[in-house]
């Protein structure tokens, strides 16, 4: 009768999201989302890169120390990934007062110097100077470099253009990925289950709203026990956010199959094997969706307004926020006590878990950690109908009154 | 449907203060009260929506009202439907909650409306129907599959003397099923026409449990006496509560009987011109039971203090 009457609400609130226009408009936000971002990160990169394309570093020496500066950078500019690169190198020569031409090339117009590079005098002997303009200190350092690299390539009577010794390299082929991007992987899915509980299940706070305002929660509560309200409530919920899920899922796949080809999935290699670690992420989307989601739905069940509902939406993401930090500890430090709090812990189990699952082969904690994150979906489904029960429906005696005996005849007194 | 000694506090109030009911199967009963004396608290315990503070209840064989849910309709006082919903679904979604399944409840829903000449409203969304046609389709919702107890809070408030006659013929019909009945009013004329027994209920407690004859004679009857002959010697040979109402005098039949007052205004030649004995009404039951002043805030609908 429980799981009947919980079916006939799931159904019912199912029915009543999906059909209607303001689901479509849920189903295709991230697409929104997508859109902005597209528009808006174009637009901060071209305006990122139209400052960074006018930085410079300046060198002022010989031409023949240039030409050992300018072998440095590119060697060094190799090994260095694009978005982090110091400013474009510029070498010119002395004229005049080294001092005034390195400070003059700061009243440039056109080209934003970050730092200049300058021999301090004339003559082998003078020794190198930096003018570091607004602190910028990379781009002194980078220079610094430069320059003990250019004395040490004359002292070694390295020509500019002189390819460096090779050195025989063998490419090791691993059969299976290293820790450290079993780590990422698990940190990944942890985001991305992060991330859709975080858009999901915050849902369920004013799920119970609607009952209340239009008073149907009085013919739910006289026909099925609450638990069974709030398995229903949920339950319907939750089919509303696996269809999205199952929506967004199937399109990124079919584009990361496009662009990347299938083989694209087989990158990522975690322990415990990747369609079991797939499978495992969808089992602990849903511990994740129903833990939450059925402490969001208790605490919202006792709001009596929209009001409350809305102060209650910081909370929830602090809360959330809080099981993302303690299982991205966890997923950073494996193994740990840290990491054995945050798998045991009911609320960020799922998350933890998930990370886990990257790392670690073994299949038995995972079966453990559903079994016992059921068992607080249930104990919390319980707590939140027994709460509603007694917070909102006023039901059963008060606990003064059922601790205070003499409290019944000194209020008749 | 039984209870004993049911007892409910909100707070500090104590809102239902040791309650006896006892619902005869098949029957109609109807708990009688002004607005704020207990009658919907008394009617949730009795379901199991709400525990009680004190006291037992036995609802059709079973201690755990729960567990019967399935056997019983209920039409809240705050009625409640999702606006979305069209009528016939809607009925349908409240007899599967009730176990019955979705295609016997749509038939039954498209019957049923047929039925109340509603037919034509079948798939038309809740909020397009009128307050009293969403009324009639949130009752057959909570009969849609044939409960054995129908309990209904304030059915006809809010309700329009065609739908409350539609509303009296559906409770008829539900007893000729062999439903056992139990509902709340303040409106005394529904319970006197429909009920078989009927519980007043006053400021939490149940002022009397019986049958509205019962209920009735609890007062003596009262004659109407019209004198051939007006004089004001005539007063003083009437029973003192006679009072004069135009022409005519009423007061309760003295407990000896008429004849010797009958003899005596002959013999005083005040005559006879007309004389009727009247079983008094459920109004003045419920007046000597629970006081004048009740009996107006409940007629007026006003929150009754506890």
């Amino acid at each position: 009768m429980f799981l009947r009457q919980a079916v006939v609400i799931a159904r019912r609130d199912f029915i009543a999201t999906v059909f209607t226009p303001a689901f479509l408009i849920f189903l295709l936000a991230p697409l929104f989302m997508l859109v902005f971002a597209t528009v808006g990160g174009t637009g901060a990169r071209m305006i990122a890169d139209s400052g960074e394309a006018g930085q410079r570093i300046v060198v002022i020496a010989s031409a023949e120390e240039n030409a050992l500066i300018r072998a440095a950078d590119g060697r060094r500019r190799d090994l260095i990934p694009a978005p982090i690169a110091p400013p474009q190198l510029e070498t010119r020569e002395p004229r005049g007062d080294p001092e005034a031409q390195a400070r003059a090339v700061f009243s440039e117009s056109g080209i934003d110097v970050t730092a200049v590079l300058y021999r301090d005098g004339t003559g082998d002997d003078a020794g190198w100077h930096i003018i570091d303009g607004g602190n910028a200190s990379f781009s002194a350092n980078y220079l610094a470099a430069l320059a003990e690299d250019a004395r040490r390539d004359r002292l070694a009577d390295i020509s500019p253009g002189a390819d460096p010794p090779a050195i025989p390299r063998t490419p090791f082929q691993r059969q299976e990925a290293s820790s450290s991007d079993r780590q990422s992987a698990g940190m990944g899915a942890l985001f991305v289950l992060f991330l859709l509980t975080l858009l999901l299940a915050g849902q369920t706070v004013s799920v119970l709203a609607e009952e209340k305002g239009n008073k149907v929660i009085e013919i739910l509560a006289a026909a099925a026990p609450l638990e069974a309200v709030f398995v229903g409530k949920l339950a319907g919920l939750f089919g509303v956010a696996l269809l999205f899920v199952a929506f967004w899922g199937g399109l990124v796949s079919m584009a990361i199959g496009a662009l990347a080809g299938p083989g694209m999935m087989g990158v990522i290699d975690p322990a415990i094997g990747l369609s079991t670690f797939l499978t495992l992420g969808i089992v602990y989307f849903a511990m994740g969706y129903l833990l939450l989601g059925s402490v969001f739905l208790a605490v919202g069940a006792q709001a009596s307004s929209m009001r409350e509902i809305q102060m209650l939406s910081l909370p929830i993401a602090f809360f959330q926020m809080a099981m993302f930090g303690l299982a991205s500890a966890a997923a950073a430090t494996p193994g740990s006590t840290l990491a054995l709090i945050a798998e045991l812990f009911p609320f960020s189990s799922p998350f933890a878990m998930v990370a886990r699952g990257a790392t670690d082969a073994a299949i038995w904690p995972h079966l453990a950690a559903i079994a016992w994150q059921l068992l607080w979906v249930a104990i919390t489904i319980a707590i939140g109908a027994r709460w509603f029960r007694k917070g909102v429906l006023k039901s059963g005696p008060s606990l003064l009154r059922r601790f205070n005996p003499f409290h019944n005849s000194a209020k008749q007194n | 449907m039984s209870a004993t000694g049911l007892v409910k506090y909100f707070g500090d109030k104590r809102a239902v203060d040791g309650v006896d009911i006892a619902v005869p199967a098949g029957s109609i009963y109807g708990i009688l009260g002004p607005n704020g004396a207990g009658k919907t608290t008394t009617l949730r315990m009795l379901l199991g929506i709400i525990e009680p503070d004190e006291g037992s209840r036995m609802l059709l064989g079973s201690p755990r009202p729960r567990t019967q849910s399935d056997r019983v309709g209920y039409l809240p006082e705050e009625r409640g439907l999702y606006p979305s919903m069209k009528a016939r679904e809607a009925i349908a979604f409240m007899g599967a909650l009730r176990g019955l399944d979705w295609r016997t409840g749509r038939e039954r829903a498209d019957e049923m409306l047929e039925a109340v000449g509603l037919g034509g409203s079948a798939h038309e969304k809740i909020k397009k129907l009128s307050k009293g046609m969403a009324q009639l389709v949130q009752l057959q919702g909570s009969i849609v599959h044939r409960p054995d107890l129908i309990v209904l809070d304030e059915p006809f408030s809010g309700l329009d003397p065609v739908n409350q006659e539609r509303l009296e013929k559906l409770v008829l019909a539900e007893r000729d099923r062999g439903a056992t009945i139990l509902f709340s009013t303040h409106i005394m004329a529904h319970a006197e026409r429909l009920c078989d027994r009927l519980a007043i209920i006053a400021g939490g407690k149940r002022r009397y449990e019986g049958s509205v004859e019962e209920a009735r004679a609890t007062l003596p009857m009262e004659a109407h006496y019209t004198p051939r002959e007006d004089s004001s010697a005539l007063l003083p040979l009437l029973p003192p509560e006679a009072v004069r109402d135009g022409k005519d005098y009423r007061f309760p039949v003295p407990e000896d009987g008429m004849e010797s007052l009958l003899q005596t205004l002959l013999d005083s030649g005040h005559g006879i011109a007309g004389l009727s004995l009247e079983r008094p009404g459920l109004h003045d039951a419920f007046v000597a039971l629970v006081g004048a002043e009740t009996v107006e805030r409940m007629e007026s609908g006003e929150e009754l203090e506890a």
